[in-house]
């Protein structure tokens, strides 16, 4: 230690001398900062903040009509080796009994066993996690599937760029690097 | 005496290792200490404030109702309910607790009365528990890709910690007989802090190993999951197939089990398997998923029951458990204090409370020595004073 005095410090050595104590100052800095956001988010998940962002509401399908909404505005998420996802939320106040499952799928499904990634939960506020593959194009649509008890199943679709435009903006990025 | 010479400037290095370790960013680690106290009896502290989650027997021979029982009640309160989930905490004092949404579209947790089903209140939109249970594990970062980098900083705490615990413990010659050594009060603050300081240490020894491993498990655990490297045994349930969904005639939802037949199914099928908490299906394809502690109270077991067929199409018990999961899945609650009742919980308060003195009087005791080490070493004359002061600050006051 005794060396280390007599040696004159370096500039980044001073600096780390009369700074370090400061770095607890940027530390509590920290969640000062995210407060907003943490309750903001907390809105959001209540649902208090409506149903998400970019809302397309009154979509009819077949005899029931709902919204969908993008949990946020913003780019899908990677998720690993599972690729990227982008949550989306629904609403179907008109939802009756006659509603077995929801799906949402880019683009148009050939049959009900390729209708998508089914929305979970109750028909006031839905949500699902949709796949995008990088590949998809910028102008595709999302395909909304309702499969009915009877066995029959009924489709709207919606432009991506109109229900997610950050997720058509990245998809053209994506599609400029390849 | 080389040796012993060695000896000793091996002891300062080690105090000094010790003087410094939480240092640089001792009050982020108060805080972090802090916010754990807190978050450990953050229930108990709702509880206490708010009446809502009582669970108060409107007579002494009340019994608890089932959970379709409660469901019931609250259906025939508010029809446009849609529960999604039962919970239980840990404790008959508390008041069952409903996830539920809105004909709104809102989302709502529910604080239910057990014995009556009535519908108390629900969670206020500042979760005391939440936020201090967010600020103490991850300082409010959010999560957007993977884990938040709020959560590897605390984590990190866990490694320092470790390190000081043992730097702590070789500075502190023969600290086996320090546990009633008492605090010397009439010497000044340095002595007095000193003192608060090792005997706090030697009783919680064994907490703050605790604490620090366990901690240093979340960071391993966040690690392990942006890297997508999973040791979980627990079985992925599939959704249920399309085939075991009746069709009716009508057109109209296929008939399910009620929440009860669904429990007692599961109970049937597993003895011992105690049911804190019943989700219902979320999806027409989807079980009903219920669980509870087991025997070893520091994990759960799960059972998904199939609606339509009544089989219990998934499980993971104890015994299913891997011998290096009893081990990682014990992390949390050993952390948290949270597998014994309101008696484990108070003793996790007690040194949680004892620990942030711990950063504290270290505070004060460094501040005390560079206080006299500064002036000792201004006293010392002009020459290079102010940068010694700077440079090492605890080397004169090394002698514990």
């Amino acid at each position: 230690m005794s060396q280390t005095d007599t040696l004159p410090p370096s500039g980044l050595k001073q600096l780390w001398l009369k700074w370090r104590f400061h770095l607890n100052i940027l530390l509590i800095l920290v969640p000062l900062g995210f407060m907003p956001k943490y309750f903001a988010d907390a809105s959001l998940f209540r649902g208090d903040s409506g149903l998400g962002a970019n809302i397309v509401e009154n979509i009819q399908v077949g005899r029931w009509t709902l919204d969908l909404a993008e949990l946020r505005d913003e780019a899908p998420r990677a998720e690993g080796p599972a690729g990227y996802f982008k949550a989306f939320n629904a609403a179907c106040t008109s939802c009756d009994e006659g509603v077995k499952a929801t799906y949402l799928r880019v683009g148009k499904p050939r049959s009900l066993r390729a209708a998508g990634t089914i929305f979970f939960g109750a028909p006031a506020r839905m949500g699902t996690s949709l796949p995008i593959p990088p590949r998809t194009r910028p102008d595709a649509d999302i395909w909304i599937t309702i499969e009915g008890w009877d066995g029959k199943m009924y489709q709207a679709s919606v432009p991506l760029a109109k229900a997610s435009p950050a997720t058509a903006a990245w998809l053209e990025k994506q599609g400029g690097n390849k | 005496m080389a040796r012993q010479s060695r000896k000793k400037s091996n002891s300062k290095l080690w105090f000094l290792v010790h003087s410094w370790l939480a240092l640089p960013i001792w009050f982020f680690v108060l805080i972090v200490c802090f916010t754990g106290m807190l978050a450990v009896v953050s229930q108990e502290i709702v509880w206490l404030a708010n009446a809502d989650v009582r669970a108060s027997k409107p007579d002494d021979d009340s019994q608890r109702l089932s959970y379709q029982q409660v469901l019931d009640a609250m259906h025939k309160a508010e029809p446009e309910l849609a529960v999604r989930f039962f919970s239980q905490p840990d404790g008959s004092h508390f008041a069952l607790q409903a996830s539920v949404t809105r004909a709104d579209g809102t989302n709502a947790l529910l604080y239910v009365n057990p014995y009556t089903g009535a519908i108390q209140g629900q969670r206020p939109d500042f979760d005391f528990e939440a936020f201090t249970r967010a600020l103490h594990g991850w300082w409010l970062v959010p999560f957007t890709n993977g884990y938040s980098w709020g959560w590897y900083l605390v984590s990190l705490l866990g490694l320092p910690m470790l390190a000081s615990l043992v730097t702590g413990l070789v500075v502190y010659k023969k600290f086996w007989r320090g546990f009633f050594k008492p605090v010397r009060t009439g010497h000044g603050p340095r002595i007095f802090w000193g003192d608060v300081h090792r005997l706090a240490g030697v009783w919680s020894i064994w907490f703050i190993a605790v604490i620090a491993i366990t901690g240093t498990w979340f960071l391993i655990q966040a690690i392990l999951a942006d890297n997508h490297v999973t040791i979980s045994s627990e079985p992925i349930v599939p959704v249920i197939a399309r085939e075991q969904v009746p069709q009716t005639a009508d057109g109209g939802p296929a008939p399910r089990i009620d929440l009860d037949q669904a429990a007692r199914i599961a109970s049937q099928k597993i003895p011992g398997l105690d049911i804190s908490f019943i989700s219902l299906p979320a999806t027409a394809y989807s079980h009903y998923s219920m669980g509870g502690r087991g025997w070893y109270p520091l994990m759960f077991q799960t059972a998904e029951v199939n609606p339509y067929t009544r089989n219990v199409d998934s499980q993971f018990l104890l015994g299913d458990r891997s011998a290096l999961e009893f081990v990682t899945e014990s992390m949390r609650p050993l952390h948290t204090g949270d597998f014994g009742g309101l008696a484990i919980k108070l003793i996790w308060f007690f040194f949680g409370l004892v620990l942030t003195l711990m950063v504290f009087s270290g505070l004060l005791i460094w501040t005390k020595r560079t206080t006299q080490a500064t002036l000792a070493a201004l006293k010392r004359g002009e020459r290079p004073a102010r940068k010694r002061a700077a440079a090492s600050p605890t080397t004169l006051e090394a002698q514990p």
